[in-house]
C-alpha cells in the first residue's frame, strides 16, 4: 500500500514522464535493430554478384587482423588524436575570448567565426579546403608570393591536410562546450588569485584552465568520437592516401557491394571507439581531481 | 451514422482523381543531378507528349537505389531502372528485373551487339575509361598504350577512380598476356604502377576538380568529364590507347512486378529513339547504342564517342558485365590492400 502510494507520488510529481520518454525509447529501439542487422550482417559471408549474404562465418573478422586494416584503425585513432588536440588547442582561446570579452560585437564577430562551420554543408566545407591546400591554393599561393617556400608543398592527400580540414569540423563543438564551461567559472575565484599576488598567467594556470577540465575533457571527447566516424573529408582531402575506417567502410561495402566484410569494419569501428573512449576516460580521472582540489 | 457515410464519400470524391493521377504516371529510377535532368528533357518529356503519363523520377546513387529495390522486393518501387551495366547483374541476380521482350522495343533492332547486356537489361548509352591528360602540364609525354602509363616521368602525378580499379586491374592483366578472367596475372605489372599514382578519385566532380587544378594531370578518366571539361576551357587531351578504351555503359531495364509494363516498354523504346539517342551523346558526349543515330559530326569525331559497328569492335575494352559483378569486390580489395594502402 505504502509502495503505492509513493508510484502515485512519483507520477503526480513526473505526470508526463512517460509520453516525454516514449520518442527517445522508440528511437532507442529503431537503433538497436538497425546496430542488430548490421552485427547479424558482419557473421555473413559474401557471395559474390549477389546481395544476398551466405551463411554464418567469423571470416570477415579474421580478415580484420590484416596489416592494412590494423594499419587503418590505427591511423584513425591517431587522426582523431591530433584533431581532437588541435582543436582543442584552436578553440580553447577563441571560447576564452568569447566569454571574457565585453564589446558585444566583438563577441558576436567570435561567435559566428566559432559556429559558421556548423552552418556549411560538409563535401561543401570540404571542397573549399581543396582550395585552400591544394598545389595551386590559396596556402601554397601565399608562400610562394611571400618567398617562404621554393615550390609548391604538398598539402593535400596528406594526414596534414586531413586534420586541418577536420579541426574545421569540430572546431564549433568545442568551442562551444568550452564556452559553457569558462562561463561556469565564478570569476571571484580568479580575482581571490589575483588579489593575492598571483599574474593574469598564473591565475589562468591555476585557477580558470583546472576549473574548465569539465569543458575540456567534454569538448576532446566529442571531437574525438565525432571524427571516428568522419567520411568526406578523408575522402576528399585524404584522396584515397589518406583513409579512415569510413572510408574503407564506403571503399568495401559501397563500391565492391562486400556488405558482410563492410558491416564486420564498422562492428570493429565501434568497439575500438568505444574502447578508446574509455580509455579516455580513465585517464581523465586524474584531471577530475585536480579540479576538484 | 448518416453524417459520417456523406463525409466518407466526400472523402471519397476528393481521393479519386488523386490514385487516378498516381496510377497513371510511370516512374524511373535514374541517378541524380545531369542525369536525371537529361533523362527527363530528352526521354521523359517525348515519352509523355506520346502517351500522356507524365514521368516521377526516383533518383539516388547506384548503390542506394541498389538497396531500396532489393527492399522492395516484388513491389518495385520503379517500373523503370537505370543503371551501370555490371551493377545490373546484381539487379538482375537477385531477380529485381523483368526478363524483356525486344519485340515491345521495335527501335532496339538497330541497337549494337555490345549493348545487349543480357536478356533483364540493354544499354542506353556508352562511354569509355582511358587516359585523359594536361599536355600544358606533361611537356612531352604523349600516351599512345596503356603501357605509358608505367612511364617514370608521371611519377606522383596519376589519378584513378577509387570507387571502380576495374579498368586498371583489367588492362594490367591484357599487358601481362592476360585478361579479366585470369586477371592475377597483371597483379605484379600494376604493383608496378604505384609511385606513379598521386591520389585515387571518388566521384566525377572530383575528377574534374584534380584535372581542372593541376594536381593530378594525367588521369585514368571518364570520357564524359574529359569532354565537359575541356568544353570549360581545361586543355584536356582524351587518348583512346593501341590497345583500346574500357567500355562503360549505362543500361535500362524493366523492373519485376512492375504494373505498367506496357508502358515502361514504351519509355524504353523511347529512350532508343535514333533522334533521341543522337541528342543524349550531343548532350553527354557519349556514344549511341544504335547504329541509325545521327550525330553532329564534331561530335561524332570526339574520341571514345562510338558512332560505327568498326569502333565499337577495335577501340573498345570490353570486361564482361557479369564477371565484373561477380570480381568486383575481390578487385576492390585487392587494389585497396595492394595499391591504395
Amino acid at each position: 500500500m505504502a509502495y503505492a502510494s509513493v508510484r502515485s507520488g512519483r507520477a503526480a510529481v513526473r505526470p508526463f514522464l512517460r509520453l516525454f520518454v516514449a520518442p527517445a525509447v522508440l528511437c532507442a529501439f529503431a537503433f538497436a535493430a538497425a546496430l542488430a542487422a548490421v552485427m547479424q550482417y558482419s557473421l555473413r559471408a559474401y557471395v559474390p554478384g549477389s546481395l544476398e549474404a551466405g551463411g554464418f562465418t567469423l571470416a570477415n573478422f579474421a580478415a580484420l587482423m590484416r596489416p592494412l586494416y590494423a594499419r587503418v584503425f590505427l591511423d584513425t585513432v591517431w587522426i582523431c588524436f591530433l584533431t581532437a588536440l588541435f582543436t582543442l588547442v584552436v578553440g580553447y582561446p577563441l571560447a576564452y575570448a568569447l566569454v571574457h570579452a565585453r564589446n558585444v560585437a566583438l563577441k558576436s564577430t567570435i561567435l559566428v567565426i566559432a559556429v559558421t562551420p556548423l552552418f556549411l554543408g560538409e563535401v561543401v566545407r570540404t571542397y573549399s579546403w581543396i582550395v585552400v591546400l591544394g598545389n595551386n591554393g590559396f596556402l601554397n599561393s601565399m608562400l610562394l608570393k611571400l618567398g617562404l617556400i621554393d615550390a609548391p608543398l604538398q598539402f593535400m592527400f596528406t594526414q596534414f591536410g586531413v586534420v586541418t580540414a577536420l579541426v574545421h569540423v569540430t572546431l564549433p563543438v568545442m568551442v562551444i562546450m568550452l564556452a559553457a564551461a569558462l562561463s561556469h567559472i565564478d570569476r571571484d575565484y580568479e580575482r581571490a588569485a589575483a588579489s593575492l599576488g598571483a599574474g593574469p598567467i598564473r591565475v589562468f594556470l591555476t585557477v580558470t584552465l583546472p576549473l574548465s577540465t569539465p569543458g575540456i575533457i567534454a569538448g576532446v571527447t566529442t571531437a574525438f568520437a565525432w571524427t571516428f566516424s568522419a567520411f568526406a573529408t578523408p575522402q576528399l582531402i585524404g584522396g584515397g592516401r589518406v583513409n579512415m575506417v569510413a572510408n574503407l567502410v564506403y571503399q568495401l561495402g559501397f563500391a565492391s557491394f562486400n556488405f558482410p566484410f563492410a558491416a564486420s569494419l564498422s562492428v570493429a569501428g565501434l568497439v575500438l571507439t568505444f574502447a578508446v573512449l574509455a580509455l579516455m576516460r580513465a585517464a581523465a580521472r586524474p584531471l577530475e581531481r585536480i579540479r576538484q582540489h | 451514422m448518416k453524417r459520417i457515410c456523406m463525409m466518407m464519400g466526400a472523402l471519397a470524391l476528393l481521393l479519386a482523381p488523386v490514385q487516378a493521377i498516381a496510377q497513371d504516371k510511370l516512374v524511373v529510377s535514374v541517378w541524380g543531378g545531369s542525369w536525371r535532368d537529361m533523362v527527363d528533357n530528352l526521354i521523359g518529356k517525348k515519352f509523355t507528349a506520346a502517351t500522356g503519363v507524365p514521368v516521377e523520377y526516383i533518383t539516388g546513387g547506384t548503390i542506394d537505389r541498389l538497396n531500396k529495390e532489393k527492399l522492395a522486393k516484388g513491389n518495385p518501387e520503379s517500373d523503370v531502372t537505370f543503371t551501370t551495366s555490371h551493377v545490373g547483374w546484381l539487379y538482375a541476380n537477385d531477380g529485381l528485373y523483368e526478363t524483356l521482350d525486344l519485340k515491345k522495343v521495335p527501335n532496339a533492332s538497330n541497337l549494337v551487339e555490345q549493348a545487349k547486356i543480357s536478356p533483364y537489361h540493354i544499354g542506353t548509352w556508352a562511354y569509355v575509361y582511358t587516359i585523359g591528360y594536361r599536355p600544358d602540364l606533361l611537356k612531352g609525354v604523349e600516351f599512345q598504350s596503356w603501357a605509358d602509363l608505367w612511364r617514370t616521368d608521371i611519377k606522383g602525378k596519376l589519378a584513378a577512380p577509387d570507387f571502380d580499379p576495374s579498368h586498371l586491374i583489367v588492362v594490367s592483366a591484357i599487358l601481362s598476356g592476360g585478361d579479366a578472367s585470369t586477371w592475377e596475372k597483371g597483379q605484379a605489372k600494376l604493383k608496378e604502377l604505384k609511385p606513379n599514382f598521386k591520389a585515387f578519385y571518388t566521384n566525377d566532380a572530383n575528377s574534374q576538380q584534380l584535372i581542372a587544378n593541376g594536381e593530378t594531370p594525367v588521369q585514368v578518366i571518364l570520357s564524359m568529364n574529359a569532354h565537359y571539361m575541356a568544353g570549360e576551357g581545361v586543355p584536356i587531351q582524351l587518348v583512346i590507347p593501341k590497345e583500346g578504351a574500357v567500355l562503360g555503359i549505362d543500361t535500362v531495364a524493366l523492373m519485376k512486378g512492375s504494373k505498367k509494363a506496357d508502358l515502361a516498354y514504351k519509355f524504353i523504346n523511347v529512350a532508343l529513339d535514333p533522334q533521341v539517342q543522337a541528342e543524349v551523346a550531343n548532350f553527354k558526349k557519349g556514344s549511341p547504342v544504335v547504329l541509325n543515330a545521327k550525330l553532329d559530326p564534331v561530335i561524332a569525331k570526339l574520341p571514345g564517342v562510338f558512332t560505327s559497328a568498326d569502333q565499337w569492335n577495335e577501340q573498345a575494352i570490353i570486361i564482361d558485365h557479369k564477371l565484373r559483378a561477380e570480381k568486383t569486390a575481390e578487385w576492390r580489395k585487392w587494389f585497396a590492400e595492394n595499391i591504395m594502402n
